[in-house]
């Protein structure tokens, strides 16, 4: 067991990769083998992520140097600084880790029912143990250079999947929007990257962020690397690409988009916190995230009110929630170098911004799956055309409801917790923020409660008098978010104990970090 | 128990929401208990009455989605008209937002090297 | 200063052409030239990646039958290749994608090709 959890960070990328590739040999004899395969060995991943997510929260950080001779030798001997890949592995990757793994279960579940009948089924899941890999490794990874490959391949990977069903003609416009959007991220992150390596010869995150001085050319880096993150996460004024991607894309694809978005939000504040740390002018970055977090929270949800397509709706709430977790890391990043500050509000800020990312992932996950269900029972997503569902649909309706109010922030589901989180902190920082991010709830549950009337109550139509409940294995998938969702909000001071606090704390201490990768030396 | 915040002030127990729960849950039975039970289905009884009038069929009668919130949109039509043109869906605008967020952040950073 | 510019004629080009690959994704309609601006935006990227790792007067980064002399860096040239690898992907990818656009709506526009709010 000790062996495992030694070489599990790469085990957990690894493993979905083998399969990914043995899938379309299993699924020419086999469609329920392939399937099982597939289940078996995303909960044989899961299995190992919680257990190095509770020896990394026990035991402190975890090394993996590809190619060395032991797993934690990080500087060869005679060597002054790391030249292996490295993943490292602390308090917030693993907990981003615990979102994918969560994540990719649920979707493939789902999937088991809603591609039933689709072409090609193979290649779905192989795309989709890529993009699975892809996020592993982006959130695991300790090195530059690996980050830029690992979000490379979850894109094309993504892509390929937001575009599968090719008899649509709008999933093919939204995969082509989505990879020329993401190419452009990609490259311009390549070309940051270059820059750095330039002034200081490494690429190692923790390696980097001892040898860093804020050059002027470091200065032109960050600020490619924060505009591009920003638009592969959703951030207004480049958050247009998210709503024609995420409404089009098969459901279970959408819930895995989410995680890809988070993944980036994740690498946004690694740069920012551990790769810059306080050599940045922190105020002026801090309001800079600031700014786009509040134009992402108002333009996303007034938007949102006004779609009458039931993806593109909770699309533009994805978009809505992205700004709360702007704000949140913002206001951390911005008394990052003011130590009072920093003990008094800013990791409550940070705390609630990250409790906020599996949130967010659960209640919309949810919202999306019901969205899924009711596409493939009626066959169209226009709310304009929908009326009295909930009379035979009782589980979905319930379902809707529960993500819904999840999250507008009502209490006692969890997207309350870490709303108030961040609203208690932020207050303490600047109240406009909070003012204007509890009317953004409002508005948030104004929205869901449109879409809620018009899809579920009222009469039930002529045309759906014989539409039945979903197949069991989509509501299967559904139950297990919404029991996560009860258990998260009515335990928050457990979850955040045991998950999110040691997250925070991994996030702002930027020495422990360092110190794992070049070894203790003054 | 399980507080999460440090304000101090707050007070959260979920075994408190459990029974406040169970509780309503309890009270809405003895609602439902005192209903009339004998009634007839389909006939005039559970009919809807609009006065009178001819009730027209599901199809009319519908409030359709898109129609939900009139009086928000139009007070605010001014904002809603110009947000929406900015939303053009032209993969080349995308292009155009990313390349303008980080000229102006290349500005601001490069103000306050110069400035402080 | 023009002194510096032809010493890091390279340098200048691959920012020339990065301004010549933005410029083709913000202007030109046709979807086949905006998969040809992505290509040149990440031409731009690995000839900066390549240009980084020259050292004046530097060999070839082998070392079997090596002449003395500095050796030019060879993590830029990997770095290199595996962009080029990706760059391969995302091509194939992305045209596939505009072949099937075509196929659905008849019109290589990007104007024409996008949904409205609403």
């Amino acid at each position: 067991m000790a062996t495992l959890i030694e070489h599990s960070s790469i085990l957990i990328i690894a493993v979905p990769l083998l399969i990914a590739f043995l899938t379309p040999l299993i699924g020419m004899a086999s469609k329920k083998a392939r399937n099982a395969v597939v289940i078996v060995g995303l909960s044989f991943v899961a299995f190992l992520v919680f257990a190095l997510a509770r020896d990394v929260i026990l035991n402190g950080i975890h090394t993996y140097t590809l190619g060395a001779t032991s797993p934690s030798l990080t500087i060869p001997e005679g060597a002054m600084m790391p030249i292996r890949i490295i993943l490292e592995v602390d308090g917030v990757s693993v907990f981003m880790g615990i979102v994918v793994a969560i994540v990719s279960l649920v979707a493939v579940v789902y999937s088991l029912s809603s591609m039933k009948g689709e072409t090609g089924q193979n290649r779905f899941y192989t795309l989709l143990l890529l993009m699975v890999a892809g996020a592993f490794g982006m959130v695991f990874t300790g090195d530059l250079f690996n980050l830029f490959v690992f979000l490379e391949i979850t894109s094309i990977s993504g892509a390929a999947l937001v575009a599968f069903k090719t008899r649509f003609a709008d999933s093919q416009e939204g995969g082509f929007k989505y990879i020329v959007v993401s190419a452009v991220a990609s490259l311009m992150v390549l070309f940051a990257i270059s820059l750095l390596y330039a002034q200081y010869n490494l690429l190692n995150i923790g390696a980097l962020a001892a040898a860093m001085q804020y050059t002027m050319l470091d200065r032109i880096a960050l600020v490619i690397l924060i505009a591009a993150f920003a638009m592969k996460l959703g951030g207004v004024p480049m958050h247009m690409w998210l709503s024609d991607t995420y409404s089009v894309a098969p459901v279970s694809i959408t819930v895995l988009l989410i995680t890809v978005s988070q993944a980036s939000m994740y690498a946004l504040m690694r740069i920012g916190f551990i790769l810059y740390g306080v050599t940045l002018d922190l105020a002026v970055v801090g309001w800079i995230i600031i700014a786009i977090g509040i134009l992402s929270m108002f333009i996303g949800v007034t938007m949102a009110v006004r779609q009458t397509d039931i993806t593109r709706l909770i699309a533009y709430n994805c978009v809505c929630e992205s700004g709360f977790m702007l704000v949140g890391f913002g206001v951390g990043l911005a008394v990052l170098g003011n130590h009072t500050a920093l003990r008094t509000y800013g990791t409550t800020a940070i705390s609630g911004a990250i409790f906020h990312m599996i949130n967010h992932a659960l209640f919309e996950g949810l919202l999306f799956l019901v969205a899924g269900a009711i596409f493939y029972r009626i066959g169209t997503r226009d709310l304009n055309r929908m009326g009295g569902l909930g009379h035979t649909m009782k589980f979905t309706a319930a379902f809707f409801l529960l993500g819904a109010l999840a999250s507008s922030g009502l209490p006692p589901f969890n997207g309350f917790a870490s709303k108030i989180l961040i609203y208690e902190s932020v207050y303490q920082f600047n109240p406009v923020l909070t003012i204007i991010g509890i009317l953004v709830s409002i508005i948030t549950l104004a929205v869901f409660v449109k879409a809620f009337f018009s899809a579920f109550t009222g009469a039930v139509l002529p045309k759906y008098e014989d539409i039945k409940e979903v197949p069991k294995t989509m509501i299967a998938a559904m139950t297990i978010f919404a029991v996560i969702i009860i258990i998260f909000g009515l335990f928050p001071g457990l979850i955040v104990d045991w998950i999110v606090r040691p997250a925070t704390d991994a996030l702002v201490d930027q020495a422990s970090y360092i110190n794992t990768i070049m070894g203790a030396i003054p | 128990m399980t507080l999460i915040a440090e304000s101090g002030y707050e007070f959260w127990n979920p075994i408190i929401w459990l029974i406040t729960f169970a509780v309503v849950m309890v009270i809405v039975y003895f609602f439902r208990k005192r209903g009339v039970e004998k009634y007839k289905k389909g006939e005039d009884q559970t009919k809807i009455f609009l006065c009178g009038e001819e009730v027209p069929g599901a199809e009319q009668r519908q409030v359709r989605g898109g129609n939900v919130y009139w009086g928000f949109f139009e007070t605010l039509k001014e904002y809603y008209d110009g947000i929406v043109r900015l939303h053009t869906g032209i993969v080349n605008d995308y292009v155009v937002w990313f390349v303008a967020v980080m000229a102006i952040s290349a500005i601001i950073l490069l103000i306050v090297k110069l400035v402080g | 200063m023009i002194e510096t510019l032809i010493r890091n004629f390279p340098l200048v080009a691959a920012v020339v052409l990065m301004g010549i690959g933005l410029y083709i994704l913000i202007f030109k309609r046709n979807l086949i030239k905006i998969v040809m601006g992505i290509t040149i935006l990440s031409s731009s990227v690995n000839l900066f990646l390549v240009t980084l790792g020259y050292r004046t007067g530097g060999i070839a980064p082998i070392y079997t039958d090596a002449p003395e002399g500095l050796m030019v860096l060879p993590v830029v040239q990997a770095l290199t290749l595996t962009n080029i690898v990706i760059a391969v992907a995302t091509s194939a990818l992305i045209l596939s994608l505009v072949i099937r656009i075509y196929r659905h709506t008849g019109s290589l526009d990007s104007k024409k090709s996008r949904r409205m709010k609403g």
